[in-house]
Parts: structure tokens; C-alpha cells; sequence
């Protein structure tokens, strides 16, 4: 348990605290800060009612929150590689899962450190409403659910790939696919492939499951269904990391 | 190949017919070897003989296909990860987290073994291995002699009783080497620990090693003393014996070691005793010797020789 915290005092330290991932998380807030700006500034985005507001400024924190942890996957154990760190670290008593665990645990603190920030942004769009409580707890359930499967997906693909440009490259394509129907029109999302793709798709199912809270003020049991493909993603994925990975190759 | 002077107590690394393959390519073809406790242990061979694929498989970062493995007289399964806590490495490849000072660096790994060390203690590893201790500059500024140093004092955090180290001195200008050497020499004698060093520096071999083994193609070619290869010219004699005749491996002559028993072939060392006196000894045990010749030749004739020769 000890090496677990200490490995993830260094992870955090890492990713987290340095001057680069300060400046990835100050990007992110910048962001955030514009498109917030926008929405109650911009004369057309400020005539959206409150819930479509809010609703748009979830998908921002999501997407940027997803391509966060994409990143910080694949960079946590193709990069030890890369870096040659991974040796020492596999051949301390750390052993595979402790270290698979203490990079999902820094991944997770990413999450709540952006899901924390996020919420003064959610607050800015939002206050008006009566929509700002349900979106912050919906945030919060389908946010950490799937961060929880993205850092599965990155990280499996972090300790098979040998470097740290394939893991990238790999996670980033996966994140597209995810995010792709997104931009698609509604037109298309509604035909029978779009409909099977945006259910059997964590990232739409989080923002499906969002815009009926929100915009369609459902309560969360009727998105049980969805939230529940969300848990078996978790779970299966979870399990992949854990059960798959028992020795990480160096 | 019989090792003499063996005892099972004094060995803190058995390897029986070890194998490993990697996609059908064979790495490790049925390696056996055996390092005592105390000793320096060459570990030599070209690039690509499977040096690192050994030590990875005894530290259990790598899944050996087949062959039995003791590490501290446990089979090496029974260990699981507690014997992380009695050995520790160096690897070839071993970076560093650059953003952190040499003391920090030592603690981090300090706590993964769980060590409760203080900042002074640290301080006085870093200064055991010629560092300053008061250093506090990140370790990306430090030369590859400083890091390697460093990578010798975080391998040692453990205080383990078998330390492998894999090119330790490889890319050190030959004032690091030698302090390099020097450090392995006193951490061997001072603190009791087993080193083994894989390399294919045949200077650094002569200078530490006492027992070596020339592995090549996956096989072990040669394993067995070497002090007296590098001090004395390696003067050895090599006698045949009388077709299907054997010796004991318990048998002793003073002033002679035996090297190798192969066959019908024995290669020992000299000491304070004529060759025609260990013939004699020989013939008066019922051992009828055919030939006798005189060895000579160096580690690296020897390496060649194990190895395939100087153009290989």
C-alpha cells in the first residue's frame, strides 16, 4: 500500500502538478473560458435557453476531459518505456497491477481536478436555470464512468504498444471514433447504424444520457439502460486492465 | 560441464536447463549456472547471446518457457515479489525521472521498497558512491558518469544480497570506469553483497570478476574461475584421460583446482605443485593420464574461443 501512494505521489507530481500539466490544465480552463464567454456573451448562442447552454458546456468539459485521460493513458506506460523508467519500476515491489493501479489513480484525480474546474464554468452558464444541480451530478457519474473506460482502453493500449507515438496514435484514433457522431447531423444519428453506434457508444451514451437529464429534465432511472452499457464498458474494460495485464512487457 | 567446489549452501543462484523463446526465435537454449554467494560474477557474451534475458528472468520481469530457477536457495515461483526486497539491478537501459534531485530520486524508490530512510541517509548513500551529496540540481543535468553512479546507489536502496548489473560501465570514460570498478569492488567486500555483471567489456570482467560465465547463442559455452585467468596468464594444464575413465568431483589434490571436467578431459590450476606431480597423483588413484598440455592464452582468447572466433 505504501509503494502504491508513493508511486502515485510521483505520478501526480508528474502529471498533475508539473509546469506542463499546470499548463495543459490552463489551456483547458482557457478554453472552457471562451466558450463560457460565448455563451453568455454571443448574441445568438445567448438566446439558447439555459438547459441547451449547460448542455453544450457539459460536452465541452467531456470532450476536453476525455482527451486529457486519452492522453495521460497512453503516455503512462509507453512512456515509462519510452523514458526507461518502466524497467526499474517493474523491478521494484510495485510488481504490474500496483502499478497499473496507481496510474489509473492519478488518471482519476485528473478527472476530478478537471471535473472541480469545470464547475464555476458550469455555475457561469448555468446559474439562472434551474438545471445546474442535476448537471453537475450527471457530470459526475457519466464523467467518471467514462474516465474510467477511456483510461482502461489508453492504458492497455500504453503496455502493448512499444512506444509511445503508436500508443498515441492508437488511443487518438479510438477518441475520434467515439467522439465522431458527435459532428454527425441529427438526420444521420437517427438512421438504424447511427442509432446502434451512438448506443453501443460509451462517449454518446454519456452525452445522451446528459441531454435527457438536462434538456428532457428525466430523472436518472431512465437512463439506466444507457448508464448500465456504461458499467459494463467499465467493468469489462477494468477487468481487461487487471486481469489482462498480469506482466507488462518491457 | 562440472563446476568444482561446489556447495549447495554458498549458492545464491541455481539455474537448471533454463529456456526461453521469443516468436520461435530461441534466446535461452537450456542454460544452467550456478553463482555463489560473495562472488563477482562475469556474465559475458556477444550482443544478442541472451545476457539480459537471463537476468531479466531470475529478477521475474520476463516468464521463462522451461528450467528450474533457486534464487537464495527458494525455487524462484515460491518467491513472488518478496524477493524484490533481496535483490535489486541495474539495468542497460535505465533512465532517470530528470525533473527530480538525486535525493528525492533515491527516496521515491526508497519508499517503493518501503525503506523509512531519512534525508541524511540518503545523503550518505549518495557520497557511499562519490556523488555530492548536497547536489541539489535535477538529475537531467547530470553526466552519464554522475547518473550511472546514481543508478548503482538506487539499486543499492534495498541493502539487497544480490545486485545484477547489466553494462554498468558501458559509455564511461576510463576514469568512470575505474571508479566504477572500484565502488562494485568495496560494495562486495564491505556489505557482503553478490554482484553479477553482464557485459561485454572483457576489462571489466578481468578487473572484478572472480567466476564467469561466456554464454553465445543461448548457450552457456564456458563457466567457471577466473581469477587466475587474468593474474596469472591463465597457466593451466589440460589432461586427457584414458579412454571411458572418469574422476570423482569430490577428489582433491592440494595445490591443484580443478576448472573443468568434460568428457574425458580435465582443464585445473597449478599452485606450488609440478605437473609431473599431478600426474603421479593421477596414477597412484588408478587414473591413467594420455596426454598433458600446458594453457595459455587470455580472457579474450578465451572469449573468442567460447564465442566463435575474433572475425564472429
Amino acid at each position: 500500500m505504501s509503494s502504491f501512494y508513493t508511486l502515485m505521489k510521483k505520478e501526480c507530481a508528474e502529471d498533475i502538478l508539473s509546469f506542463r500539466s499546470l499548463l495543459l490544465f490552463l489551456f483547458a480552463s482557457v478554453l472552457m473560458s471562451i466558450f463560457a464567454f460565448l455563451l453568455i456573451s454571443n448574441k445568438e448562442l445567448s438566446l439558447l435557453d439555459n438547459a441547451h447552454a449547460i448542455y453544450m458546456m457539459i460536452g465541452i468539459v467531456l470532450v476536453l476531459s476525455s482527451l486529457i485521460i486519452i492522453i495521460q493513458g497512453s503516455d503512462s506506460i509507453a512512456g515509462e518505456r519510452d523514458r526507461e523508467t518502466l524497467e526499474v519500476l517493474l523491478l521494484s515491489p510495485i510488481g504490474s497491477k500496483g502499478l497499473i493501479l496507481a496510474k489509473l489513480g492519478k488518471i482519476m484525480i485528473s478527472w476530478l481536478f478537471l471535473y472541480v474546474l469545470a464547475i464555476p464554468y458550469l455555475w457561469a452558464v448555468g446559474s439562472i436555470g434551474q438545471n445546474l444541480w442535476p448537471a453537475i451530478y450527471i457530470l459526475f457519474i457519466t464523467g467518471t464512468l467514462l474516465t474510467l473506460i477511456l483510461s482502461g482502453i489508453s492504458l492497455i493500449i500504453s503496455a502493448e504498444m512499444s512506444t509511445l507515438k503508436g500508443a498515441l496514435f492508437i488511443s487518438m484514433v479510438i477518441f475520434l471514433l467515439l467522439v465522431s457522431p458527435a459532428v454527425l447531423g441529427s438526420s444521420l444519428r437517427q438512421t438504424m447504424v447511427g442509432r446502434v453506434f451512438d448506443f453501443i457508444n460509451p462517449f454518446m451514451d454519456a452525452l445522451n444520457s446528459i441531454d435527457s437529464v438536462i434538456i428532457d429534465s428525466e430523472k436518472l432511472n431512465v437512463q439506466s439502460y444507457r448508464l448500465g452499457i456504461m458499467v459494463l464498458y467499465t467493468i469489462v474494460m477494468q477487468g481487461f486492465l487487471f486481469g489482462g495485464l498480469r506482466r507488462i512487457k518491457l | 560441464m562440472i563446476g568444482f567446489e561446489k556447495n549447495n549452501e554458498m549458492n545464491v543462484i541455481s539455474i537448471e536447463g533454463l529456456r526461453k523463446s521469443f516468436n520461435g526465435n530461441i534466446a535461452l537454449d537450456g542454460i544452467s549456472m550456478t553463482v555463489r554467494r560473495g562472488d563477482i560474477y562475469g556474465f559475458l557474451g556477444p550482443n544478442g547471446a541472451g545476457k539480459t534475458t537471463t537476468l531479466r528472468i531470475i529478477l521475474g520481469v520476463l516468464k521463462a518457457d522451461k528450467g528450474k530457477i533457486s534464487v537464495l536457495n527458494n525455487d524462484l515461483n515460491s518467491w513472488g515479489d518478496k524477493l524484490r526486497y533481496k535483490v535489486n539491478a541495474l539495468p542497460e537501459s535505465h533512465g532517470f525521472y530528470g525533473w527530480m534531485n538525486a535525493v528525492d530520486y533515491l527516496n521515491f524508490f526508497g519508499e517503493l521498497y518501503g525503506m523509512r530512510l531519512t534525508k541524511k541517509d540518503y545523503q550518505l548513500r549518495l557520497s557511499q558512491v562519490g556523488l555530492n551529496p548536497h547536489n541539489n540540481l535535477p538529475v537531467r543535468t547530470f553526466s552519464r558518469g554522475m547518473k550511472q553512479r546514481l543508478g548503482i546507489a538506487r539499486s543499492m536502496v534495498n541493502n539487497p544480497e544480490i545486485l545484477f548489473l547489466d553494462e554498468p560501465t558501458n559509455g564511461l570514460d576510463p576514469r568512470g570506469r575505474r571508479d566504477i570498478h572500484d565502488l562494485l569492488v568495496r560494495l562486495n567486500e564491505e556489505n557482503d553483497i553478490t554482484i553479477i555483471i553482464s557485459t561485454h567489456i572483457l576489462d571489466d570482467v578481468e578487473r572484478l570478476c572472480n567466476r564467469i560465465a561466456i554464454l553465445n547463442h543461448g548457450k552457456i559455452r564456458y563457466e567457471g574461475i577466473l581469477r587466475s585467468v587474468s593474474n596469472e596468464k591463465n597457466i593451466r594444464y589440460r589432461f586427457l584421460l584414458d579412454h571411458e575413465q572418469t574422476i570423482s568431483t569430490d577428489w582433491k589434490i592440494p595445490g591443484v583446482t580443478f576448472v573443468e571436467i568434460k568428457d574425458d578431459q580435465i582443464i585445473c590450476e597449478l599452485k606450488n605443485i609440478s605437473p609431473a606431480d599431478v600426474i603421479k597423483a593421477f596414477i597412484d588413484s588408478g587414473v591413467k593420464i594420455v596426454e598433458a598440455q600446458k594453457i595459455t592464452e587470455g580472457l579474450e582468447e578465451m572469449y573468442f574461443g567460447y564465442t566463435g572466433g575474433k572475425n564472429q
